[in-house]
């Protein structure tokens, strides 16, 4: 009776092992190939059978990558607009939920319904489109972090998080006469730092992965974003490259195939940096979300 | 005497009414902090949610925003031409296929890797497979079509190369442009990139089970299998409802496994369009690429109200049915 529960522990211990390892290895491998394929040279990965290691391995694809000043560009107004846009989301939706915070603050209940109610509710895409549209804001930079310069759902966590911090805290510095926006800078940002970390990597990856904005609010070529220009050459691929590009791929083995690998690897490789920080934090974030606000 | 209540009565409110003047003006800065964020609000969710009348006019996009207010009422024409557009049953049949398939795959994934990674005993082991099956949850789905390309593309496409190379196929499989494979396709990229996300949600709740059970378990002689049926499973009741009354609230939109209108436009093609296109790429295409806006925010807003009316009759039902509810 023992022995045969065992075996069947051993039989389903082994059947779990051998899942979550293939499991493992679906979710680790396509970055794994992008990566060697990225190291690889273009016109030698067309051939195939490049599954393990890069088998002619070459920098050409970064250093066209930096290179042509379509991706080169693309790449820094990316790095801007993750920069911008998170600071600038991280301010407002801190400063705003600093204010609701305080339990005694006349007419909180209107702004909660305010702001629940644009939690649930949205006018659509086209209706946004026509506003961004009236303030000016289509084809400029502020398109990419106006718009997102606040976060109703991490306005809640913060909210919570603020109510966390001991009161004495600020009466001190009300006795010495601080003014909210002191107190605010001064005592409730420095002692916050999970909160804003949590806040930062998240709104960051998010403005680092959006591609919709550059696609259809930006049509100025200098705008587009890393993502957008990746959209494009995957779209389509099978059209041959520009003359420049074409001449430096015969001599160099570059395909158009080639750099649009590596400009995954250039995507995701600062994800993949800022991923063990996520981790610490978006366990925290989770728990700071469950706590009603 | 009635007159004397009414005269206090009236007294009293305008003193608290001078009192809640009193402190609205002590917390004058902090009304300025939140007032920015009611601007905001104004701006970026009130006045497109007040926009959304465009789909009843007809709107012209170089009226600016004054134009959706002053342009002429047209009723339901635009509702009417969208139900009598030749592309219309297709186009509905595309949204609720996909939305159906990703429920039925991507809500039960999570829940069963869950309760695979809770039988583990070894934490090192654990702790790499969770850490790793998160990962594609922050990736941008562009680049995730990009893998998928890698993958499945007929000239570069690894798969076709090496099942070439095997002699398994005789021409390379058209995966990304076959219309026959665009759902397969678009849940399969879905359960790929979010199933470990949703993980952690389970293996939270599993986490709460109170050790002892299993003990009172295994002493009353259950085996491993038994006590996940009898244990862990009904333990995760409470995290499952809630789960699912979000997913099915959210099901026209793609649930909670990457949004539809993502995948169907980042996967979809020319080629592929007949099973690939949804109501939401249709309004987005029509709108903001032929400029025919009423009509595209007619069409946004038929989701949108179908959306609204199962985000609160799933939470009504689940309420009914189990107890537990959103709101």
């Amino acid at each position: 009776m023992l022995r045969s529960q065992r075996q069947k522990d051993l039989l389903l211990d082994s059947f779990i092992y051998v899942f979550l390892f293939i499991i493992m290895l679906t979710m680790l491998y396509p970055f794994y190939y992008v990566l060697i394929s990225s190291f690889n040279k273009g016109s030698d990965s067309l051939l195939g059978g490049v599954y393990l290691w890069p088998r002619s391995i070459t920098l050409e694809n970064y250093k066209m990558f930096l290179n042509d000043p379509n991706w080169y560009r693309a790449f820094l107004v990316s790095v801007s607009r993750t920069v911008v846009g998170t600071a600038l989301g991280v301010l407002l939706t801190c400063l705003v939920a600093y204010a609701l915070s305080h339990r005694d603050l006349v007419f909180s209940k209107v702004y909660f319904t305010v702001i629940i109610f644009a939690m649930y509710f949205s006018g659509g895409l086209i209706p946004y489109y026509v506003v961004l549209r009236s303030l000016g804001l289509l084809n400029s930079f502020g398109v990419y972090v106006i718009p997102t310069m606040l976060s109703t759902f991490f306005l809640l966590i913060a909210i919570s998080f603020f109510r966390e911090i001991p009161g004495e805290l600020k009466e001190s510095a009300y006795m010495d006469g601080a003014n909210e926006l002191v107190i605010f800078v001064r005592i409730i940002l420095p002692v916050s730092t999970p909160l804003i970390a949590t806040m930062a990597l998240f709104l960051g990856v998010g403005q680092w992965n959006a591609w919709l904005d550059s696609a259809y609010f930006v049509q100025s070529e200098g705008l587009r974003t890393l993502t957008y220009r990746m959209m494009e050459v995957i779209n389509k691929s099978n059209t041959p490259m520009d003359a420049i590009a074409a001449a430096n791929a015969a001599s160099s083995g570059v395909t158009s195939y080639s750099l649009q690998v590596t400009s995954m690897v250039v995507s995701i490789a600062p994800i993949v940096c800022v991923y063990p920080f996520l981790q610490k934090y978006f366990v925290q974030g989770i728990m700071l979300g469950s706590v009603k606000g | 005497m009635e007159l004397d209540t009414r005269l206090t009565n009236s007294m009293v409110k305008t003193g608290q009414n001078a009192l809640l003047w009193k402190r609205f003006k002590k917390q004058k800065v902090l009304h300025v902090f939140v007032g920015l964020g009611m601007v905001f609000l104004l701006i970026f969710s009130y006045t497109p949610m007040f926009g959304i009348i465009m789909a009843f006019k007809d709107y012209s996009i170089s009226t600016g925003i004054k134009g959706i207010f002053t342009s002429e009422w047209v009723g339901l024409k635009y509702f009417d031409e969208f139900i009598n557009d030749y592309q219309f049953d297709r186009i509905v049949r595309n949204t609720l296929v996909l939305s159906l398939l990703k429920i039925i795959f991507t809500f039960p994934a999570p829940i069963m890797f869950a309760i695979l990674l809770n039988e583990v005993r070894h934490m090192a082991f654990k702790r790499i497979v969770q850490t790793i099956s998160y990962l594609p949850h922050f990736i941008s789905w562009v680049v995730v079509v990009g893998l998928a390309f890698s993958f499945f593309s007929t000239d570069v496409g690894i798969v076709n190369k090496a099942l070439l190379g095997l002699g398994l196929i005789d021409k390379p499989l058209d995966i990304l442009t076959n219309p026959d494979h665009f759902w397969g396709l678009a849940v399969g990229s879905a359960v790929w990139k979010e199933v470990g996300w949703w993980t952690i949600i389970f293996l939270a709740a599993i986490s709460g089970i109170n050790p002892a059970l299993y003990e009172a378990a295994q002493i009353d002689g259950a085996g491993r299998l038994a006590r996940i049926r009898h244990i862990t499973i009904p333990s995760m009741k409470g995290t499952i409802v809630v789960v699912l009354i979000l997913t099915i609230g959210s099901i026209l939109g793609g649930g909670l496994v990457g949004s539809n209108f993502e995948q169907a436009y980042l996967l979809g093609n020319s080629i592929n369009n007949p099973t690939s296109e949804i109501v939401q790429t249709y309004a987005f295409k029509v709108g903001l690429r032929d400029g025919r806006f009423s009509y595209a925010a007619a069409i946004d807003l038929i989701q949108s109200i179908i959306s609204v009316v199962l985000i609160f009759s799933s939470n009504y039902i689940a309420k009914r049915v189990s107890g537990s509810s959103l709101f």
